[in-house]
């Protein structure tokens, strides 16, 4: 309530309008489910099926004074993205491999070089997959786009790493600033050029008490745990091998929803596209609940699959087991065939990995139905934009791009964000 | 009809209040009274939009036009006048996605069965000894975090090992360099690296009873080697899980690596390697004048009495075919025992002091 009155007495976003996110949570739910069975049976290859539809249910229920985005990227697209990267990644793993056998090296198998190869390419991914999506999202009939070069953004992007991690972080917002700043230049709506305005010194001080609390976890509290455990006189005992771990991911788990969040508005309010300018009110407790919910529900799914199977499994012993053993000696007339194949390693390996396999999908479902659409949503209804008659003077400019960055993020495992 | 259409003219991001005119072969746009476009009923497509809004675009367009319709009654006239309006997404065709991964899988599959194993045979002369070592140095760091790096040294044992490996070796000029150690673990096995090293394991020396035994077991093992097997399995092994590792996503082939190594401990070598290396190991004897016999009655006692067998037992266990070739093999001449009575007892506790 007060975030309305803040923006309609705040004579600085005039005539404001909310965002909207406008999909049913039961909709999204049945694409990711049905998504995730569909993986089974292709191997996984559904994935960019998947992926897709997501995408386009999310875009077309995002709104702005009710105009919806549009996603029109294709499956068929990713796929091919997957291949180009392959085509691209299997070549240089191989040279890699020979590389490291001609060279006199020790351990010539030793993987730090390519690590670091797949980090540079992560990051030149990243930038193209943005690129990707960009050129891909319809508004007003016309398409967002992006100039830019993949490879300077990985030079900076690494650049500002090296800086974060020789400040124990502290850089990490201008780091954020400088590489977004460079993100929005270089995305156009039409001819409408983006910019970003957040400042580093801006997240720095709404985000610094995280970052003091995060590093007093980490390092304090094992440090002063120990310590108390010493005076106590029983500093191996099992208490003082588990509770600092304990508590440090309890900390974790509250102290990065609220990260995320302050990072999250702060990235929204930065962005800008010619006049028009976006403001968000986002709030933490918003991204904390949908965390509470993800952990909650993940762990309320893992305790009714652990009792389904058991049940599964007690049925099986009791009822279906000797018949199966019925079956298989009328069967094959071979008791000591039967003892060899009723136990069967091979069908234990199967079930286990198959069981292993749903529920794996099922987390999948439910982290992308609370970190995908969840947050997502969150963000979409916190934002309000301001200035949107200025959008009319954009012309369409600009054409779709490749998709070798989605195909690098696929092959390489490195998350672009939907 | 009133303004109840909001047109995006896919050249600028204006947003046009427009009139809808319905006739039988197209959807006229008018704009304050005045025409802007026709869209032709046969090519008007629907477009992803949230619920309540018809979004419509003109298919085989290149620009990015867009007709949302908010209005119930309208978008019931709309629908009903172009005829092919849901045609631009057609029912995804998961049988075609399934067959295609199936077909993907398969092929996998088959590379791995037929052409894996020509590639491999074909390229393991083509690695220069170089590389081969380098390989195996590899190979044996990730063995020995595997399987534990204590290497017995006991210095009378290591010198008992020495003789009995130079006496294997001055029967067999070609192989070269070989490096045989003993390794501090319970299983009883035997491998071979790439690049000629070999690892007999504690376990496999306890369970011996003469020097003959493990003497067999070495000049087997140097069939391995010299057949450069492990080589062969290793690019064999690779080729398949970085293939497999494909079709799970799995590009970089990390997991391969990991792999590779553990089924060198598991070295399940093809029938025919086996049999070579029997060949190999058989000749070996035979030029010395010991019994080739001795070391298939040692892998049978194992195979005999554990109840957990070694998978290098399992895959490919001594069948009597194999122990019946062995013994055919009878040296002409009886000739010196390999190992001295008190070599032998060094030997047999060469891991006592390490």
């Amino acid at each position: 309530m007060t975030t309305s009155l803040a923006s309609t007495i705040g004579p600085a976003v005039p005539e404001a309008v909310p965002m909207s996110f406008s999909g049913r949570g039961r909709e999204f739910l049945k694409i990711l489910i049905a998504g995730s069975l569909f993986q089974i049976p292709t191997f996984g290859f559904y994935r960019f099926w998947l992926i897709t539809k997501m995408r386009r249910h999310l875009w077309s229920n995002t709104q702005v004074a009710g105009e919806a985005f549009e996603y029109a990227g294709t499956a068929k697209e990713l796929l091919i993205g997957f291949f180009i990267a392959l085509a691209v990644l299997t070549p240089l793993y191989l040279a890699y491999f020979i590389l490291g056998l001609m060279l006199e090296e020790k351990h010539a198998l030793a993987s730090i070089p390519l690590v670091i190869v797949m980090y540079v390419l992560a990051h030149f991914g990243s930038y193209r997959a943005r690129r990707y999506r960009a050129t891909r999202t319809i508004f007003r009939g016309m398409r967002f786009w992006m100039t830019g070069k993949g490879w300077a953004y990985a030079g900076r992007a690494i650049l500002w790493d090296l800086a974060t991690i020789l400040t124990l972080g502290l850089a990490l917002p201008w780091a954020s600033a400088s590489l977004e700043r460079y993100r929005m230049r270089h995305t156009f709506f039409g001819t409408l050029q983006g910019d970003f305005t957040g400042s580093g010194w801006t997240l720095f001080k709404r985000g610094v008490w995280v970052w003091a609390l995060g590093i007093v976890l980490v390092v304090g509290l094992p440090v002063g745990f120990a310590a108390f455990l010493h005076k106590q006189g029983d500093p191996a005992g099992l208490w003082a091998n588990l509770t600092p771990p304990f508590i440090i991911l309890l900390a974790f788990l509250a102290l990065w929803p609220i990260a995320m969040a302050i990072f999250a508005r702060w990235q929204l309010e930065g962005i800008r596209f010619g006049e028009v300018t976006v403001s968000s009110q986002l709030r933490k407790r918003a991204f904390v609940g949908v965390f509470l919910k993800l952990i909650f529900s993940s762990l309320a799914f893992m305790i009714c699959f652990g009792l389904g199977i058991a049940l599964v499994g007690f049925i099986f012993k009791q009822q279906i087991l000797p018949l199966l053993v019925e079956f298989n000696t009328v069967f094959t007339h071979d008791s000591e065939l039967v003892r060899e194949s009723m136990p069967g390693i091979a069908t234990v390996v199967v079930v286990a990995a198959l069981l292993y396999l749903v529920l794996l999908l099922g987390l999948g479902v439910i982290q992308r139905y609370f970190i995908g659409r969840g947050l997502w949503a969150v963000m979409v209804n916190s934002v309000s934009v301001a200035n949107l008659p200025a959008l009319d003077a954009a012309v369409a400019a600009g054409q779709p791009s490749g998709v070798l960055g989605e195909g690098l993020a696929d092959a390489l495992d490195f998350n672009v964000g939907l | 009809m009133a303004d109840a259409a909001i047109f995006y003219d896919g050249l600028s991001a204006r947003r046009r209040a427009v009139s809808i005119r319905i006739t039988s072969s197209s959807l006229d746009v008018e704009e304050a009274g005045q025409w802007i476009a026709s869209w032709p009923v046969g090519k008007v497509r629907r477009a992803d939009a949230p619920e309540g809004v018809l979004r419509l675009v003109l298919q085989d367009e290149p620009g990015l036009a867009r007709l949302d319709i908010f209005d119930g009654a309208l978008q019931s006239a709309v629908q009903a006048a172009c005829p092919r309006l849901h045609a631009s997404n057609p029912k995804e065709k998961i049988g075609r996605i399934v067959l295609w991964s199936a077909a993907a899988a398969a092929s996998i599959v088959l590379c791995v069965l037929f052409l894996v194993p020509v590639v491999a045979e074909r390229m393991t002369p083509l690695v220069p000894a170089s590389w081969e070592k380098r390989l195996g140095q590899a190979v044996d760091n990730q063995i020995r975090l595997i399987v534990g790096d204590k290497i017995c040294s006991d210095p009378q044992g290591s010198a008992a090992l020495a003789s009995l490996t130079a006496r294997l070796r001055s029967s067999n000029p070609a192989a070269e360099e070989i490096d045989i150690q003993v390794l501090d673990s319970r299983v009883p096995n035997a491998i071979t690296l790439p690049g000629g090293k070999i690892y007999l394991f504690r376990a496999l020396l306890e369970k011996a009873e003469a020097p003959d035994e493990i003497a067999g077991v070495l000049a087997h093992e140097m069939g391995h080697a010299h057949h450069r097997d492990s080589l062969r399995k290793l690019i064999q092994t690779g080729g398949s899980s970085y293939l497999f590792g494909l079709l799970f996503g799995d590009v970089t082939g990390s997991g391969a690596l990991v792999f590779m190594s553990r089924m060198l401990v598991d070295n399940a070598y093809s029938r025919d390697a086996e049999r070579a290396a029997d060949a190999f190991a058989g000749q070996t004897m035979t030029d010395l004048g010991r019994s080739s016999a001795a070391m298939a009655h040692l892998l049978k006692r194992i195979e005999g009495n554990e109840s957990k067998l070694p998978a290098f037992l399992s895959t490919h266990p001594v069948t009597d075919e194999r122990l019946k070739v062995l013994e055919r093999l009878v040296p002409r001449e009886q000739g010196a025992p390999l190992l001295t009575n008190q070599e032998w007892r060094a030997l047999k506790e060469i891991c006592k002091t390490s």
